[in-house]
């Protein structure tokens, strides 16, 4: 990154502790900074309290629909419709729908920028929040 | 039927006639009864039915014209024969006339008589086959009717629609089920209906009735006649063949097929949410060490002991899933194949209580049981009652705070044994207990942090307990504790 460009800050929300941390790892590894919650009334007041420049969400905490639901608030948001919100699923055969955001029907249902499959292949994470940032 | 003698009737007032003609009939083979007037031949013949009646036209009391038509009205199969030496072509026509079969003039010669009788005697079998045919007609076609009627009666009361049409496409056979489920009001036999069905099932009746060869196999397909998965049913076509083997018509079978829909769907939806619970813990261990394999990636000595030791104890817990999902699957099986002894409730839940000794000292937790009625029996396989309780205490123990209790009650409830276990721990908000039972629900807040679990648990101890058809409430109360109430029809 140049010198001028601020550090971009991602906002993960996820309740497997776990691969919170290990996103966070991974994510800092590549000089962004990352801010952290559990569940979706934290994950509000997070982003909230930072304005993060993007968002990464799980799609199932406390609800099967938890994800969809932070990210719709965060899309109607004033502040958030401006940055992606990524949802990271396992989810893509639950209810034998396979999820996707690339029709445009899709992607009016769900509101979020990219939908990807867990457990993601961090390289491809990346490459779509850079994409993002580097349109920009 | 055995050839019958045939039975003559001799009515004469001619002694020695009548003596000569039975000797001649019996020789002939025939079977004689005489009457020496009329009168007397007439209660004969009231008394016994015969082929053949010969009768003197001219007798002391009654007129044989008279005694011809009595007899003609007593058993008209009877073949009359009227024999007189008062020969006259008026008697003979008028004797004729009254049903008689032949005129015979004394004297005769005894192969005239007996010529007259064959002829007589032929004509009289004639007509007993002609009534047997006509009966067995008359039956027959009631039969067939009584064959008709059982068939509608026994489609009409079959639960699945049925079908039937010819080879082109005519509504053949039809039953009330069918007009059911495919919501039509009336249908005609002789209707084209290959339009009025569902498509689906038109399409399989179609492609019988355009192949060009006979071929036994049977079309299936799964409609869902309607919207909201509210009708599905199972449309399966047959074609029936003619006894040369070409297509007589195809007979559609609709079976309804909804609720068993809805079985096949909380279960796949099960295995789903399986797949998701284990893969998740293995998506984190290889997260873990993928970071630590990644040179790219810096992590401390101490950070990958950290992710190590997180690494197995998230295994440990898919292996306790596992483990867990084979008690389910096991118990599934089992539905069928428990065994069912007399058990006594409190060594149940004493042995439980010692099997899960050192998880109680470790946090300090002093247990209690109190029994409060001598009636402990109930009718049940050990393995389920014990695992029933044995995830209870587990939780009670779990979920408690150090140094706290766990009180056991066991009572009589009317017709069930009331066991409640009680705890003092962190409880639940009433939010998180509607949940409670559901497949992999865990609660998750700052108090439950710590705490390892399937989220099975739970639904174990619910399908045990539905399994005798017994009943568990909930009380609880966040930060002070929770009660489970387990109902189970006493032995």
């Amino acid at each position: 990154m140049s010198v001028h460009e601020k550090i971009k800050k991602i906002m993960l929300v996820d309740d497997d502790i776990d691969l919170l941390e290990q996103h966070k790892i991974l994510l800092e590894s590549k000089g962004y900074k990352i801010v952290t919650a559990e569940n979706v009334e934290d994950g509000w007041a997070l982003f909230k309290k930072e304005k993060p420049d993007a968002c990464v969400l799980d799609l199932i905490m406390e609800e099967h629909d938890s994800g969809f639901i932070l990210c719709h608030r965060i899309k109607r948001d004033s502040y958030g419709k401006t940055i992606p919100v990524f949802i990271l699923t396992s989810a893509t055969y639950i209810t034998g729908f396979k999820f996707g955001s690339s029709t445009n029907e899709e992607k009016e249902w769900i509101k979020c920028d990219a939908l990807l499959n867990k457990p993601i292949v961090f390289e491809d994470l990346l490459q779509k929040i850079e994409a993002f940032f580097d349109v920009e | 039927m055995e050839e019958q003698k045939p039975q003559v009737l001799i009515i004469d007032d001619e002694r020695g006639l009548r003596l000569v003609t039975k000797r001649l009939l019996e020789s002939e083979g025939y079977g004689c009864d005489v009457a020496e007037n009329g009168t007397n031949g007439i209660s004969i013949a009231r008394s016994k039915e015969f082929d053949l009646a010969i009768i003197d036209l001219k007798m002391p009391d009654l007129d044989g014209i008279e005694v011809l038509k009595e007899i003609r009205r007593i058993s008209p199969g009877t073949i009359c024969f009227i024999v007189t030496a008062y020969a006259s072509y008026e008697t003979a026509i008028e004797s004729t006339k009254l049903g008689a079969y032949s005129y015979i003039p004394k004297p005769f010669a005894p192969e005239e008589l007996l010529l007259q009788l064959r002829k007589g005697y032929e004509k009289r079998l004639l007509m007993l086959e002609a009534e047997k045919l006509k009966k067995e007609r008359e039956e027959r076609l009631l039969e067939i009717t009584y064959e008709k009627t059982r068939l509608k009666t026994i489609l009409n009361s079959l639960t699945e629609g049925t079908i039937v049409v010819n080879r082109t496409g005519e509504l053949v056979l039809y039953n009330s089920s069918a007009l059911k489920y495919l919501d039509l009001h009336e249908i005609f036999i002789g209707d084209v209906i290959l339009d009025i069905l569902p498509s689906e099932i038109s399409a399989m009746i179609k492609k019988f009735i355009d192949s060009h060869e006979y071929n036994s196999k049977s079309y299936s397909t799964q409609i869902e006649l309607r919207p909201g998965k509210e009708l599905i049913v199972e449309a399966t076509c047959s074609p029936v063949p003619h006894p040369d083997g070409s297509l007589a018509g195809v007979v559609t079978v609709i079976r309804n097929i909804t609720e068993s829909k809805k079985v096949e769907d909380i279960k796949s939806q099960f295995v789903s949410m399986v797949a998701h619970e284990l893969k998740t813990p293995v998506a984190a261990v290889l997260g873990f060490i993928q970071i630590i394999l990644d040179e790219k990636v810096f992590v401390t000595a101490e950070q990958e002991k950290d992710f190590l030791t997180r690494s197995y104890n998230r295994l440990q817990g898919l292996v306790a899933m596992v483990n867990d999902l084979l008690d389910i699957s096991r118990m599934e099986l089992k539905k069928t194949q428990k065994e069912i002894r007399e058990l006594d409730i409190q060594s149940i839940l004493q042995s439980t209580i010692e099997f899960l000794e050192f998880e109680l000292k470790k946090k300090n937790i002093t247990v209690s049981l109190k029994i409060e009625t001598t009636e402990l029996n109930l009718k049940a396989d050990q393995n389920d009652i014990t695992r029933l309780f044995t995830n209870l205490l587990s939780n009670a123990i779990k979920y408690n705070n150090d140094d706290g209790a766990i009180n056991i009650s066991i009572s009589k409830h009317g017709s069930y044994l009331l066991t409640k276990v009680s705890d003092t721990g962190i409880g639940m908000k009433p939010e998180e207990k509607i949940k409670l039972f559901r497949e992999f629900s865990r609660i998750k807040n700052e108090k439950t942090r710590g705490i390892s679990g399937t989220g099975l648990g739970l639904s174990i101890v619910k399908r045990i307990v539905d399994s005798y058809a017994g009943k568990i409430n909930v009380d609880s109360e966040y930060n002070t504790g929770t009660t489970f109430s387990v109902f189970l029809p006493a032995g």
